[in-house]
C-alpha cells in the first residue's frame, strides 16, 4: 500500500490535521505510530484502515484490512460469538469457518466462557477482546490497532502481542498506536511520529542497527537436519525468518537465533515446520542489556516456548 | 455484500427499533382502511403512509451501529458498502411492510369504485397498489438517506428535516409519490386503475442518486 501526498482535514475549510504524508507501507512489517494526544494519530490510523478518505492525495494498493478501535462499546444486539461470526462473514469467511475461528479466538483470549453472553453484558475488557478477535479472525494483510491493548488484562495483552507477531510472520503488516512505550519494544521495524500534522520517521526501529537490543529478547538454540544450514533456512521461500533473528553459531554445531521475545513463538513455529524440521535444543530469555537500576522488569529465565513444541525437543532443558 | 446485509438485518431485528414504526403503521392501516372500503382509495391510503415509515426506518438503520462497530466493518469492506447495506436493509424492511399492507388491503377492501359501484378487478388493482407502495418506499428511502448521517450529522437537524421533507413530498403534486397515490384515489371514483409506471420510474433514479451521495460521503465525514 502507498500513501501519496495524503492529507486530511475535517470540513471544507477546517485546519489540516495531517498533510503531505508520503509512505510506502511494506509487507511483513510492524510500524509504530507515536504522537501526543490530539496530534492526529487516530486520523492517520483511520486513513490506514480505509475508514476515512484522504482530503488530499491518494492511497493505492489497499490489502485486506482489519481495524481495532480503542474502545468498543457493546451496544449491539448480539452475543460475542454471534457478532464475531457476522464480522467473520463480512471479512469474507464462510459461515461455519467464521463461527469456528470466532470460537478459537475467544478461547485464545480466555473469553470462551463469554461466547454466549450478549455484548451489552460484557465488561469493558471482554468487549475489547471481542473487538480484537473480530480483526484477527480473518487473518488480515493489514492490521490497524488504535490502542487496542487498552483495557485488556496482562494475559490477553501477551496473546495480542503474539498474534501481532504471527500476522507479520504470515507476511502481513501491522500498524499500531499505544501509549506504553514498551509495547512490542524492539520488535517494530519502523517508528513514526505525528507532529504538527506531519508524519516524521523516527530512529529506533529493529532494523536500524544500534537500537536492536531494546526490549526483551529470546535465544533459541536449534539443530538443523544434517546439511541444513541456517542460511538455507533464511532462504526459505525467499522470506525472512519471523522477527529477523540474529543468527550465530552455537555450541556443538547448533545454531543460535536471537529474536525479540514477541516473535519467538512465530520463529519456533517456522523452525519446527521447516522441511526438514529443525530440532529445538533450548529456549531461554536473553540477558537484558538494560542497566540494573532500570525500572524495567527483566524477563524471568522462563522459556517462551509454546505448548506445542515439536516432540524431538523433549530433552530440551525446559523446566 | 450478502454478509453485510445479513449483519445489518440481524442488527435491525435484534435492536427492536423497528417496532415503533411498524406498530404505528399497523395502527394507521387499522384506523384508515375500513373493511369494505373502496379498494383503490384504500391502496392509495396504505401507500401514502409508507413514505414517512420508510424515512423513519432508514434513519433507524443508518444510526443503528455504534461508530466503533461501524469502523470495524468499514475497515473490512469499505465505508461506502457499509452505508449501502444500511440503506438497503431499510428499503427491504419498508418493502416487506409494503407487501404486508398491500395484502391486508387486497383481502379486506371492497373491490368496487367509490362512486356508482363499478367492479374493480382485484389482481390489477393489487398490482397498482403494490407499485404505488414501492414508489413511496423508494422516495422515503431517498429522503432518509439525505436527511441523516453522513449528510446531516446532528439529530437536531436530521429529524426535523426528514419529517418536513416527508410531509412536503407527500402533498406537493410534483412529487412522484403524490402522483402515484392521487392517480389511485382519483381513479377510484370511476373504477379506473392507473398503474403508476411513470412515478415509479422517477423514484428509482432519485433513490439511487440519494443513496449514492450518502455512501460517497460516508468515508469523508467522521
Amino acid at each position: 500500500m502507498r500513501l501519496d501526498g495524503v492529507g486530511r482535514r475535517y470540513g471544507v475549510s477546517g485546519p489540516w490535521v495531517l498533510r503531505d504524508v508520503h509512505l510506502e507501507v511494506p509487507a511483513r512489517a510492524l510500524l509504530r505510530v507515536e504522537g501526543t494526544n490530539g496530534s492526529g494519530k487516530s486520523t492517520l490510523l483511520r486513513l490506514f484502515a480505509g475508514i476515512d478518505r484522504p482530503s488530499a492525495g491518494r492511497i493505492t494498493g489497499r490489502p485486506r484490512t482489519a481495524y481495532v478501535p480503542e474502545r468498543f462499546p457493546g451496544a449491539l444486539p448480539f452475543t460475542a460469538l454471534g457478532y464475531l461470526t457476522h464480522l467473520g462473514r463480512v471479512h469474507g469467511l464462510r459461515g461455519p469457518d467464521a463461527a469456528r475461528r470466532a470460537g478459537e479466538w475467544l478461547e485464545r483470549f480466555g473469553a470462551a466462557g463469554h461466547a454466549r453472553t450478549p455484548l451489552a453484558n460484557l465488561s469493558k475488557g471482554t468487549s475489547q477482546k471481542v473487538a480484537v478477535a473480530q480483526a484477527l479472525l480473518a487473518r488480515p494483510e493489514l492490521l490497524v490497532l488504535d490502542e487496542a491493548w487498552t483495557g485488556l488484562d496482562p494475559g490477553a495483552r501477551d496473546v495480542l502481542d503474539r498474534a501481532v507477531a504471527e500476522r507479520i510472520a504470515d507476511g502481513g503488516t501491522v500498524v499500531f498506536v499505544d501509549h506504553d512505550p514498551r509495547r512490542l519494544e524492539g520488535a517494530a521495524d519502523a517508528r513514526y511520529r505525528v507532529a504538527d500534522g506531519r508524519l516524521l520517521a523516527e530512529a529506533g526501529g529493529a532494523v536500524s542497527g544500534a537500537a536492536v537490543a531494546a526490549g526483551p529478547r529470546v535465544i533459541i538454540e536449534a539443530e538443523g537436519a544434517p546439511g541444513s544450514a541456517p542460511d538455507r533456512l533464511r532462504e526459505r521461500g525467499g522470506q525472512e525468518l519471523p522477527g529477523a533473528p540474529d543468527i550465530t553459531a552455537g555450541p556443538d554445531g547448533t545454531t543460535r537465533l536471537t529474536v525479540p521475545a514477541v516473535h519467538s513463538d512465530a520463529l519456533l513455529r517456522a523452525l519446527l515446520t521447516a522441511r526438514p524440521p529443525w530440532h529445538i535444543r533450548s529456549v531461554a530469555a536473553a540477558p537484558s542489556p538494560a542497566t540494573p537500576d532500570d525500572q524495567r522488569i527483566t524477563p524471568a529465565p522462563t522459556p517462551n516456548a509454546p505448548a506445542h513444541v515439536h516432540p524431538h525437543s523433549d530433552e530440551a532443558p525446559l523446566p | 455484500m450478502t454478509a453485510l446485509l445479513r449483519y445489518q438485518a440481524a442488527l435491525l431485528i435484534g435492536s427492536h427499533r423497528w417496532l415503533p414504526p411498524v406498530i404505528l403503521y399497523a395502527a394507521y392501516l387499522a384506523v384508515g382502511v375500513q373493511t369494505g372500503g373502496p379498494i383503490l382509495d384504500s391502496f392509495g391510503f396504505a401507500a401514502a403512509g409508507l413514505l414517512p415509515v420508510a424515512v423513519w426506518l432508514t434513519r433507524i438503520c443508518v444510526t443503528n451501529e455504534p461508530p466503533a462497530a461501524r469502523s470495524c466493518a468499514a475497515a473490512a469492506t469499505g465505508p461506502g458498502r457499509v452505508h449501502l447495506a444500511c440503506v438497503l436493509t431499510a428499503t427491504g424492511a419498508a418493502s416487506l411492510l409494503a407487501l404486508l399492507g398491500t395484502a391486508f388491503v387486497a383481502l379486506s377492501a371492497d373491490p368496487h369504485s367509490s362512486v356508482g359501484r363499478v367492479p374493480v378487478p382485484v389482481p390489477a388493482a393489487t398490482g397498482a397498489g403494490l407499485l404505488t407502495a414501492l414508489a413511496c418506499v423508494l422516495l422515503g428511502t431517498a429522503i432518509g438517506a439525505l436527511c441523516n448521517w453522513p449528510v446531516l450529522r446532528s439529530p437536531g437537524a436530521a429529524i426535523p428535516a426528514g419529517l418536513l421533507a416527508a410531509l412536503v413530498l407527500s402533498v406537493v403534486s410534483a412529487s412522484p409519490a403524490n402522483a402515484a397515490v392521487s392517480g389511485l384515489v382519483t381513479g377510484s371514483a370511476s373504477g379506473t386503475i392507473s398503474t403508476p409506471w411513470l412515478p415509479l420510474a422517477a423514484t428509482l433514479p432519485i433513490a439511487a442518486a440519494a443513496t449514492a451521495v450518502a455512501c460517497a460521503l460516508s468515508s469523508r465525514r467522521t
